[in-house]
């Protein structure tokens, strides 16, 4: 048989028998249906780059933490800066020293 | 992965079917079911060394004399002969000889007259073959308190870390650190990621990061504790200069008055600035308080209530915080540090409950603490069971990843589950497993044999993390854990015709070859140094 598959080796030589090559001049009526998308919504920006995100996932899960903690009380955060000279002098004036399970 | 258990049909297999994607080294580590380290040769006639670790990558066997002062490194190989007869063929008589199995490759002299290697230190670079050892003088107890140290802590007179070249055992850098006390023991004070170098100084509270070079060289990168940014030394020596001429005149004009009190205080502002009572708290101390204080103070919107809350918690322990020490140290990745603080009088115990400890991860770059747990913490516990893996952070080796956790392996998180269900109270459970963290580096064998998914084995008799196990007289049995669960070798650890004196306590080492079927199992009693070494390989 003139197939492209040769002369290859086989269990049975009555096997690949019923095989045909596909012939160039009397092409094939079978088109693969595509899909083709009917909105634009879902296209990514044009200038999109994926990368790998350098923190590991455990690192990410630290951070995530830190800013739910801090997202809540962003209101108030302008606060702070005026409690801070508040510490020192706390610090001199700290009395306890004994040791407490927490 | 494999449809059928024989060795000759799973190599066929290999060569038509694809293992599911990124899972080639389970698939390939399958074969480690049929090839097992079923032999043993009891007693070898072995030179008398302390065998301490084969080098990740299976290179090399590292081992120290008795005397503990020189390191010799052997090259493992394997065994041939050739025989004859197609039959059952008894090893010939040169097999039981450990130069059959180890080739030495050299010996070197590593420590001077009065220091001692530290058997139980050893740290490899596997991109560039390098091995880091420790050498130390004695260790003192009750040392002179010097200003910068914490009181408690023994000193040693001169630790030197010795950088040498294992591929010729040329020693290529050293550093040396006196009058300092690291905690050397199974790698417990230093950390090794890549090619960064962690050494923290328990004595002077400081976390010393070294680099360690392509060409053998250490590099000093920056010293945490203290200082946090390499800068801080000049900014307040620059400033600190106009402090002192205002401290000058002052001097002056106390001088005339009490002369003792004088000569004290003249001391303390001669010393450099990081004197005891009355000056800065260590950079890294600040950083924790400052972020405490913002936890705390974000907790509550209302003004009243914060303060009420900051004084419960923060104030009230504020001394217990600032007596907070060091005590661990590990990278979690090039940026990031998981740190255990500690009470003085804690540290390394068994028992967490007396002891308050807690864990900080702290940005090496940005100079910031990220979070802060207590050792009872559950968030921290639930990471812990959920990303073990990323605890213990695995250098350039494929195959450190895929040493069993509780993260990978889903009889490792079973077993895992069944001490939780079983423990009486959670946060004793919680703590007892944060007692393992922060990680000590290479601890662990990369060995396929320990893995779960494979094999089952008695965690208390074998296991993958290089300490000495109590041996028993039964052999350890390796099951494996697809069907059917049969055993597919034993290993024992003693003597051939078992030991006669029953008496004396018996412990035991192993140690496995990463990726040949070959193992060294070692059994010494407590107080003669003769060992036994068995060799277990696969026939």
């Amino acid at each position: 048989m003139a197939s492209i598959l040769g002369d290859l080796p086989s269990f049975d030589p009555h096997n690949f028998s019923q095989h045909r090559p596909s012939d160039p001049s009397n092409p094939s009526r079978m088109i693969p249906t595509t899909y083709r998308p009917t909105h634009n919504r879902t296209l990514p920006p044009p200038d999109q780059v994926i990368t790998t995100e350098v923190k590991n996932i455990l690192i990410r899960s630290f951070y995530q933490r830190a800013e739910e903690k801090l997202r809540p009380k962003r209101p108030a955060s302008d606060h702070l800066a005026a409690e801070h000279g508040n510490k020192h002098f706390r610090a001199a004036a700290s009395s306890s020293s004994t040791t407490q399970g927490l | 992965m494999f449809t059928s258990r024989n060795v000759t049909a799973r190599v066929f297999e290999r060569q038509i079917r694809t293992p599911p994607p990124s899972a080639s080294v389970n698939r390939a580590r399958r074969f480690y079911e049929n090839l097992v380290p079923s032999y043993t040769l009891y007693d070898v006639e072995s030179p008398d060394h302390c065998f301490r670790k084969f080098t990740e990558d299976g290179l090399f066997l590292i081992s120290f004399s008795r005397n503990h002062q020189e390191l010799i490194v052997y090259r493992p190989s394997w065994l041939t002969y050739s025989t004859k007869d197609d039959s059952f063929v008894p090893l010939p008589r040169r097999a039981s000889r450990f130069d059959s199995f180890f080739t030495q490759l050299y010996s070197v002299n590593l420590a001077s007259a009065n220091e001692l290697i530290c058997k139980d230190f050893f740290l490899y670079h596997s991109t560039r073959r390098f091995g880091l050892f420790a050498t130390s003088t004695a260790q003192i107890h009750d040392s002179a308190p010097s200003p910068e140290a914490v009181p408690g802590v023994p000193s040693i007179d001169k630790i030197t870390f010795i950088l040498l070249r294992l591929d010729d055992g040329v020693v290529l850098d050293e550093r040396a650190f006196h009058h300092d006390f690291v905690n050397l023991a199974h790698n417990m004070g230093v950390f090794l990621y890549d090619d960064l170098l962690a050494i923290l100084s328990l004595r002077y509270q400081r976390i010393h990061l070294l680099q360690i070079r392509d060409s053998g060289h250490l590099v000093d990168a920056r010293a945490i504790g203290y200082f946090c940014r390499e800068d801080d030394e000049l900014f307040l020596n620059s400033s600190s200069q106009a402090m002192m001429s205002q401290d000058k005149s002052k001097q002056q004009q106390s001088l005339s008055g009490n002369k003792e009190d004088d000569s004290a205080e003249n001391g303390l502002h001669h010393h450099s600035q990081p004197s005891g009572s009355n000056s800065f708290l260590s950079g890294i101390k600040q950083r924790l308080l400052s972020f405490i204080f913002r936890e705390i103070w974000n907790e509550e919107s209302d003004n009243t209530l914060r303060v009420q809350s900051l004084k419960k918690k923060f104030y009230f322990h504020y001394q217990d915080y600032v007596d907070l020490i060091i005590w661990k140290v590990q990278f979690l990745d090039r940026q990031h540090l998981l740190i255990k603080f500690g009470s003085v009088d804690g540290g390394v115990t068994r028992s967490a409950d007396h002891h308050p400890a807690f864990f900080a991860v702290y940005n090496m770059e940005t100079t910031d603490i990220v979070a802060f747990f207590q050792n009872s913490a559950e968030d921290l516990y639930q990471l812990f069971e959920q990303f073990s893996d990323h605890f213990t952070v695995s250098s350039s080796t494929p195959f450190m990843n895929f040493v069993t956790s509780h993260s990978n392996s889903v009889h490792a998180l079973e077993q895992l589950k069944y001490m939780k269900n079983k423990a009486n109270s959670f946060s004793q459970f919680v703590k007892k497993m944060l007692l393992s963290l922060p990680f000590s580096c290479q601890s662990q064998s990369p060995s396929p044999y320990f893995d779960q998914s494979l094999f089952r084995f008695d965690e208390k008799l074998i296991s993958a993390a290089d300490r000495h196990r109590q041996s028993s007289d039964n052999p350890i049995k390796f099951i494996s854990r697809r069907q059917p669960q049969t055993l597919k070798f034993k290993i024992k650890p003693g003597p051939e015709c078992g030991s006669a004196d029953g008496r004396s306590k018996k412990i035991c080492s192993f140690l496995f070859h990463p990726h040949l079927p070959l193992a060294i199992s070692i059994q010494q009693t407590l107080f003669m140094p003769p060992s036994v070494v068995n060799i277990h390989f696969r026939r």
